[in-house]
């Protein structure tokens, strides 16, 4: 808590009211807090439990609503706890209301839809409830410097382990490594080839890199670590998944929090991104609305960092030696060896860090089948860990971390409780179950300031990482696939299997994954039928009041659940990718040297791995297959690089690169991927989130995926009836 | 008044070429600016399309006694001309004993022009020792010393470091000296190396920047112009905004700092 002091030391940022209040002295003495909790709770209770009549409880949750609407109006972080507290008053008193009041079933059908139904409900309000805990106050950590002189720097080993990646994605990982900005006698590079492949032999000892193997697989990934771990010595490890490319500035910016605080064991950087995954090519929003990771690695780590509860995640971060080693390496027990790993050096008390600066970047899982292979293995993994070294008991964790371990566990869990939301309504309108034993008015009243509070105060949480409502869309698509392996991994840890996702290929062309879209085509067709059904159900007692709301209420959530459906299904449909390198949209200078000896000074538009594209001033237009030398700069370096025109407009030109030497490609990497400021301003352009907002689009997004979803089984009913053989690959879409 | 001299211990590294763009750039940028060549290749002239034919020039002028005003031009963007003009080879060697006996016959004849305090006056010498860089080194307020990215070049630095010593270094309102390398080819290794070395031996006075080889350059003094009016959209175009801006901000620091005299 900060004091008059510190806070006069700094300067024009005037403290709110509000903040004054709450950041008083008073508030920091235990026997107040402890009074003061009391009281809250006691309060607390009462709000939850109290009843109310109809016009009552309308009248409470509306001035409730507005407060937080107004709240929203306002900056800062205590608005946005008081926003937290509205949204836990409505849910509490829903959920008290919901478990009290309307569970006492009339019929066994009854019973067993509405148990699964407030059992799921139950669950996604600790879900919620837990979420607002661990990101409530965002640490927002800043780098803290290395000491001036060179020399007191510690050693540090960079790890980058590969299994049967081929050579040509993991080349830029090794150079952006001896790029990276540090003391060469303090870095060592190894490469750890579990292919114990030749080509990978003899091109890091051409560029003086270690490559460093062993005799078995065992433990895939954490066991290629740890064998590594035996022949190395350096005081910190850097650890970049083959994919993942660092910039030159990793070391300066990550080491320096390790030095002044000596119990930290960890400290993780995001993840990014720069090509996109299946999810972003497929839905058109690429760079446009925050992807499924964002979130994680934009707010949830910055939140578990407060509570000294960062989870390690496998790539782009440091760890101590020592410590590592104390807790017996990478840990193997589990298929998400990274978590578990934290989790072990959080319990002997050492603290882990998370920085929110991208200092690498990779490429995103390439299909949508890759992707949910991927969160399937993360789902096991997450599960086995809660089997066999639960979080919740053992030793050495604060209640904070215990939380923040529960919450990314049971995250995982959503399987079940989604499948129950999307046929939910079905049951009442297939066989009449009444699955909440009440009115749909009194409902609406106590179930929708729930919902609403929830999304107004998670849009002002997670604007700039989770735009409102692609949580559903998300979860939807990977519910089916979760579902199974995380229960079986919750009844024995063992039974599932590891797989490695393939990066770097292409989609060759548009085509409509039938296979892995079949659960969500069976779901949209049973709640298309459901609807048809309501609608019949209306006709036909259109003069009993009661039983219309009812059916109107279970309408309405059938029509967001197709909708969402639609928008999953959308997901599904395979855009063809149209090149095999990616772009990187990045603005820098540049210069083209032509054979004239006549020159131009301009700015890329982007850069790939074969090449740049180039914004020419003045609508200039250069002929094709010019031959052209580019100059990149990085501070006063410049590197040249002979090209060809490939692709030439009015003021743009693409630029292909003659073959390079090793040299040329190392100098590449270091004017481009490995720049300080390469991943800086992603997110830059970015429309605002608002809860409607996010919820037109995915609504949209749905109309859209459902009409070309026809218009696919279309195609492929024609392909078919022609009597050629169904060919996934080779079904046509319409281009856009 | 700033003058700004530009010079280099060896030839041939496109000295004239660098003051005339950087007289340009600076003009019209909205300063005033007066280019003056005291070279007797009398070359300055002819990136402001002064005429060819034309003889008249601060040489004869003064050996005339005339007033500076009845030979200065104005050239593009407003830059105005000082030519060294045309003289035969007696009149040279008289005007060369004069200025050799009269040191500060630059400084004087310049504070006559009653130019103010933000003008800039860019000086043209003729490459490494001689009167000429003697006298403009008297009445400098900055130091531009051009140099290439190569040997020859790196090895004359020091001579030329010995003349800005004895005979500008010693005046208070002298603002130091700079350096700009030209004609840069980075596709060259040997380019790159010297660049580095050069880097680390020259530090806070090199102008971070280069200025790139380019055709544009040549081409345009055939045009009679400048390259910001030739091919403003060239790299050596952008490098020459660039050296301008930085050339700027250090002359400009030199009125702030104490002590100086203006």
């Amino acid at each position: 808590m900060s004091t008059p002091q510190s806070r006069s030391s700094e300067p024009a940022v005037e403290p709110s009211r509000l903040e004054r209040v709450v950041d008083a002295r008073l508030w920091s003495s235990t026997p107040v807090v402890v009074c003061l909790t009391l009281f809250a709770l006691v309060i607390l209770y009462f709000v939850f439990t109290v009843p109310l009549e109809f016009s009552e409880q309308l009248t409470f949750a509306t001035c409730c609503f507005i407060c937080a609407l107004l709240f929203r109006r306002l900056q800062g972080r205590y608005a946005t706890l008081v926003m937290i507290m509205l949204s836990i008053v409505a849910s509490g008193r829903y959920m008290y209301w919901r478990l009290t009041t309307t569970t006492y079933w009339e019929h066994p059908l009854d019973a067993i839809w509405g148990l699964l139904l407030v059992s799921a409900e139950v669950y996604s309000t600790i879900v919620l409830l837990l979420g607002y805990f661990q990101t409530a106050w965002p640490l927002k950590r800043e780098p803290m410097p290395l000491p001036a002189d060179r020399s007191a720097w510690p050693t540090v080993d960079v790890f980058i382990p590969t299994y049967n990646e081929p050579l040509s994605v993991v080349k830029p990982t090794i150079y952006a490594a001896l790029a990276l900005d540090y003391p060469t006698d303090k870095l060592s590079i190894h490469v750890l080839d579990d292919g114990r492949r030749p080509e990978f032999k003899a091109f890091c000892e051409g560029v003086g890199v270690h490559w460093t193997i062993r005799t078995h697989n065992r433990h895939a990934k954490a066991g290629n670590i740890n064998e590594a771990l035996k022949i190395t010595s350096g005081e910190y490890l850097a650890i970049f998944d083959c994919d993942h490319i660092p910039t030159r500035s990793f070391l300066q910016i990550g080491l320096g929090w390790f030095l002044r605080d000596k119990l930290l064991s960890m400290l993780q950087t995001p993840h990014h991104f720069f090509s996109a995954d299946p999810f972003e090519r497929n839905l058109g929003t690429f760079r446009k609305v925050p992807n499924e990771g964002e979130l994680f690695y934009g707010l949830v780590q910055d939140g578990n960092d407060l509570w000294n509860a960062t989870f390690f995640c496998g790539s782009c971060a440091l760890l101590r030696r020592s410590m590592v080693e104390e807790i017996g390496g990478i840990a193997v027990e589990t298929v998400t060896e990274d978590a578990h790993t934290a989790l072990k050096l959080h319990r002997l008390g050492y603290t882990t860090a998370y920085l929110a600066i991208a200092q690498a970047a990779g490429l995103a899982t390439e299909s949508l089948s890759g992707h949910i292979g991927q969160r399937i293995r993360w789902a096991r993994g997450m599960t086995q860990i809660f089997r066999i070294d639960n979080p919740l008991t053992g030793k050495g964790l604060k209640i904070g971390q215990r939380l923040c371990y529960l919450n990314a566990m049971m995250h995982f869990f959503y399987g079940v409780p989604r499948l129950v939301f999307l046929t939910a309504p079905l049951s009442f309108l297939f066989f009449g179950a009444h699955v909440i034993e009440a009115a749909a008015g009194t409902i609406a009243i106590y179930a929708l300031p729930h919902m609403m509070h929830a999304s107004v105060t998670n849009s002002r949480m997670q604007r700039l990482f989770r735009h409102s409502f692609w949580a559903e869309v998300y979860e939807s698509v990977l519910a089916s696939y979760i579902t199974a392996p995380t229960l079986l991994a919750l009844i024995n840890p063992k039974l599932g299997k590891f797989n490695v996702t393939a990066k770097g290929g292409q989609i060759e062309k548009n085509y409509f994954d039938w296979a892995i879209s079949r659960p969500y085509l069976f779901l949209l067709l049973l709640n298309l039928l459901g609807f048809i059904t309501g609608l019949v159900h209306i006709y036909l007692n259109l003069g009993v009041r009661s039983e219309v709301q009812t059916t109107i209420l279970n309408l309405a959530w059938t029509g967001y659940n197709m909708l969402i459906l639609g928008a999953s299904v959308a997901a599904a449909s395979e855009r063809r990718q149209i090149r095999a390198v990616h772009r990187v949209a990045m603005k820098m200078p540049v210069m083209l040297k032509f054979s004239t000896g006549r020159t131009l000074a301009c700015q890329t538009i982007d850069y790939s791995e074969g090449g740049v594209g180039v914004e020419l001033p003045a609508s200039i237009q250069v002929p094709m297959h010019e031959r052209v030398t580019v100059s990149l700069f990085r501070g006063d370096e410049e590197y040249a690089f002979p090209a060809t025109v490939g692709f030439s407009a009015p003021g743009r030109v693409g630029l292909r690169f003659d073959e390079m030497s090793r040299e040329q490609e190392y100098d590449f990497v270091k004017s481009t991927f490995a720049r300080a400021d390469a991943w800086m301003g992603w997110a830059e352009g970015r429309q605002q989130d608002t809860p409607l907002r996010g919820l037109s689009h995915v609504l949209l997004v749905g109309v859209r995926g459902i009409a070309g979803l026809f218009e696919h089984l279309y195609g492929d009913l024609r392909g078919f009836t022609r009597g050629r053989p169904i060919d996934v690959k080779k079904l046509e879409t319409k281009k856009d | 008044m700033k003058v700004i001299v530009v010079v280099s211990a060896k030839g041939g590294v496109g000295k004239t070429t660098l003051a005339a763009n950087l007289a340009s750039v600076l003009a019209s940028s909205g300063r005033r600016v007066i280019a003056l060549d005291l070279d007797p290749q009398n070359a300055l002239r002819l990136h402001f399309g002064v005429p060819l034919d034309s003889i008249d020039g601060l040489s004869r002028a003064t050996l005339s006694g005339d007033a500076w005003q009845s030979v200065m031009f104005d050239g593009v963007d407003g830059v105005t001309v000082l030519p060294y003009g045309a003289v035969l080879e007696d009149d040279r060697r008289r005007f060369e004993a004069y200025v050799d006996h009269e040191p500060h016959w630059l400084a004087h004849s310049l504070s006559t022009l009653r130019l103010d305090a933000s003008d800039i006056v860019v000086i043209d010498t003729p490459p490494g020792s001689s009167v000429y860089t003697r006298t403009a080194l008297c009445a400098a307020t900055f130091a531009l010393n051009v140099v290439l990215a190569d040997a020859a070049s790196y090895a004359a630095i020091p001579q030329m470091e010995r003349m800005i010593e004895a005979y500008a270094a010693p005046r208070p309102d002298f603002g130091g000296v700079g350096y700009v390398i030209n004609q840069v080819d980075q596709s060259r290794q040997l380019t790159k190396d010297v660049l580095k070395v050069l880097r680390h031996l020259l530090g806070e006075k090199l102008f971070p920047g280069v200025i790139h080889q380019d055709e544009g350059v040549s081409e345009s003094l055939a045009c009679d112009t400048t390259l910001i009016h030739y091919d403003p959209l060239s790299q050596a175009a952008a490098d020459f905004r660039a050296c301008s801006q930085w050339l700027m901000s250090r002359v400009d620091s030199i009125a702030v700092s104490p002590g100086s005299v203006v």
